[in-house]
């Protein structure tokens, strides 16, 4: 059982991370970023990358990855986001350019995957990064690899981060009323191209982390992208859309769900139903947009505690 | 004498029947009705499913086909006929000595197929529209997306319907016909007539009083509602008709191929690179369609058959250089021409000729 909560652990972790920066993204911006599986997947060849050229651990290019990743987030804003955002572009429109990214990064990430096997004699449609990591503990018999702890506590950076960013800061305030209210945020003199650029940043960011994250446990290639972005969107529309922290909660349920609740139906009805895994993270995310729109974020949760009776009964 | 037709001149055309009709369902869904379909692939791999597991299961059951299986002599109906150690004898007996030496029979298995799986994509076209009335633009797309995407998982995991990742064989329809390039020929002019049936249909109905009621509803949704319009009802039978296209462009593509692996149903090529026609051609317009469809066809199809000597000129395979040049367009089109090249023009509700002779009448009058 701990064999295979420790790596879901990971994977929920990274879908967390990618699914609260496709949130940020659409939340400041109102695009639905289906580039963002590219980026996750540009974050997996960052680090693979890295690691050739330079050798040592993966953990060293985790932030090059998000940093770099994040940079074409910001690329994608100038050259095709702004411009239809300055038009007021509608909701499928803004959709169908960042598809139009998303296709131009799968040509040129099979490309680098060429290029990476040419030059590096690398193997880059299937890496397994998980064979440079190495064993902090024994749990129960289970081995505890390091990228377990690593991973959730990068989550906890990035709650407490952007927490203390959005709530601390100058800056994080005027986001949040720029994504509350653009117009009047412009009237009190926010600049809100800068909003606009942060929003992509950051979510690339996330994507770049998420996607290192991931690289820890999952094969790497190509495709990576492809195989994630349901999951990741499942992640960011269960937790609302609305939500950064809902994200990362519905990235942590569509992760352990998928990757544990196979696991419990495969012990039930045998191995042929993994074939069935990405039904998982797909009903859920029709499930929740038809009937629970809002999301894991928008759950009243004084009203919940009311109801339940905990705590006193909330305020 | 028979007529041949260059395999390169076959391939172009051949592509450009199928994509077309798929382009024009769903420019029906997204140029006319406005409604985001980001899951075309659902249709048309339901066309080719139809396409795969049921006339061939039918003339099993019509001619008591037997084979024999595990030490037994079977009728293979279930999972056998899926079996990709069976399937393979199964088609070519049926193809040989049922379908080549009987036209009429070919021709009625041909429509019956095509019949078959329009409505099981009109079924699916329904099942759509439950979404399609709760849900608004973006959340509307990602949900129909996902509907495509959960068929094409169960296509490729569950054996008995068409044989999951092996796949399964399509009976030969044309096989009557005669044999290469006549073949050949007569499958191409066979689907581009059926492509210009789909056109002209298409063209009709966005010129009748339904299609006017859809950009009406399109570009207002209250205005229409106020006018009477029944929105939930306009908004299903627009998806059913979308449906029952695009399926029949997945099983004459099945039909074609000769065989149906739920792999090939992918939602890039069945889903995006339409978008990107459609987009390039311009949205709500059929003729952009064809303009739209045509051009990418020739352009992938040279390409292709170009390959080794453009990769002897560019560092990169055309394989990627082909996903790169679509998202360019779509990017490009988005960004400086959003109507795309033939701009959707406003309809005369009438013809010309009787606004003249309305004109004249009134000034008469006068």
């Amino acid at each position: 059982m701990l064999e295979v909560l420790f790596p879901a652990l990971v994977i929920s972790s990274g879908i967390a991370l990618s699914a609260a920066g496709i949130t940020i993204i659409y939340m400041s911006t109102e695009t639905f970023n289906f580039a963002h599986a590219s980026f996750t997947t540009l974050g997996f060849f960052i680090v693979y990358q890295l690691l050739l050229m330079y050798g040592g651990s993966p953990y060293y290019y985790f932030i090059p990855a998000a940093v770099l990743t994040g940079l074409v987030g910001v690329t994608t804003y100038f050259t095709v986001n702004r411009w239809l955002l300055r038009r007021g572009a509608t909701m499928v429109t803004l959709m169908m350019s960042t598809l139009g990214v998303d296709l131009i990064l799968f040509g040129f990430i099979n490309h680098w995957a060429d290029f990476i096997r040419e030059v590096f004699k690398g193997e880059p449609r299937s890496f397994l990064l998980r064979v440079y990591d190495f064993e902090v503990a024994e749990v129960f018999g289970a081995s505890l690899k390091a990228i377990v702890p690593i991973s959730l506590f990068i989550v906890l950076i990035i709650i407490l981060g952007i927490h203390t960013f959005l709530t601390k800061t100058k800056f994080g305030i005027a986001m949040r009323t720029a994504i509350e209210n653009p117009t009047l945020a412009k009237i009190m003199g926010v600049n809100i191209e800068y909003v606009y650029v942060t929003a992509w940043f950051l979510g690339a960011f996330l994507a770049g982390l998420g996607g290192a994250v991931l690289s820890m446990v999952e094969t790497g290639s190509p495709y990576v992208g492809i195989r994630y972005i349901v999951p990741l969107f499942a992640g960011s529309i269960v937790g609302g859309l609305y939500s950064v922290f809902g994200s990362l909660l519905g990235g942590f349920l569509i992760g352990l769900s998928q990757q544990l609740g196979i696991y419990a139906l495969s012990i039930t009805f045998g191995a042929w139903i993994t074939g069935y895994r990405p039904l998982i993270p797909l009903m859920m995310m029709v499930l929740a947009l038809l009937f629970f729109p809002e999301g894991l974020g928008g759950i009243k949760w004084s009203q919940v505690r009311k109801k339940i009776g905990l705590f006193g009964g909330g305020e | 004498m028979p007529i041949q037709i260059p395999p390169i001149l076959i391939d172009i055309l051949m592509n450009f029947s199928i994509f077309l009709i798929v382009t024009l369902s769903l420019n029906l869904e997204v140029g006319y009705a406005g409604i985001p379909q980001f899951g075309r692939v659902l249709a048309v791999l339901a066309g080719a499913i139809v396409a795969g597991a049921i006339p061939g299961r039918l003339l099993v059951l019509l001619y008591n086909i037997q084979v024999e299986w595990k030490g037994e002599i079977i009728t293979p109906l279930g999972s056998e006929y899926a079996n990709h150690l069976l399937n393979f004898p199964i088609i070519d007996q049926i193809n040989r000595e049922i379908l080549y030496p009987n036209p009429a029979l070919s021709i009625f298995i041909f429509i019956l197929t095509l019949a078959l799986a329009a409505v099981f994509g009109a079924l699916l076209g329904y099942l759509s529209s439950y979404p399609a009335l709760r849900l608004r633009e973006a959340y509307l797309g990602i949900t129909l997306l996902a509907f495509g995407d959960a068929l094409k998982l169960i296509a490729e995991n569950y054996q008995p319907i068409v044989g999951a990742t092996q796949g399964v064989f399509v009976p030969n329809v044309y096989g009557w016909i005669g044999r290469g390039g006549i073949q050949f020929t007569a499958r191409i002019v066979i689907m581009l007539a059926l492509a210009a049936l789909i056109f002209l249909f298409i063209e009709r109905l966005s010129k009748s009083p339904f299609g006017r009621t859809l950009k009406a509803m399109r570009d207002s949704e209250t205005a229409a509602n106020v006018y009477g319009v029944n929105i939930p009802r306009i908004r299903g039978y627009t998806l059913m008709i979308g449906g029952a296209i695009a399926a029949i462009g997945g099983a004459l593509y099945a039909m074609y191929t000769g065989s149906m692996k739920a792999i090939t149903y992918d939602r890039v090529t069945w889903t995006f690179w339409p978008w990107a026609f459609m987009m390039l051609g311009g949205t709500g317009n059929n003729f952009g369609m064809v303009l739209g469809v045509f051009i990418f066809t020739i352009f992938r199809t040279l390409i292709f058959s170009q390959k080794f000597l453009l990769e002897a000129i560019i560092p990169i395979q055309v394989a990627w250089l082909e996903y790169i040049m679509i998202g360019l367009v779509i990017v490009l089109i988005s960004l400086f021409r959003p109507q795309g090249i033939i701009p959707e023009k406003p309809d005369p509700i009438l013809p010309k000729k009787h606004i003249e002779q309305i004109r004249e009448r009134v000034v008469k009058k006068k």
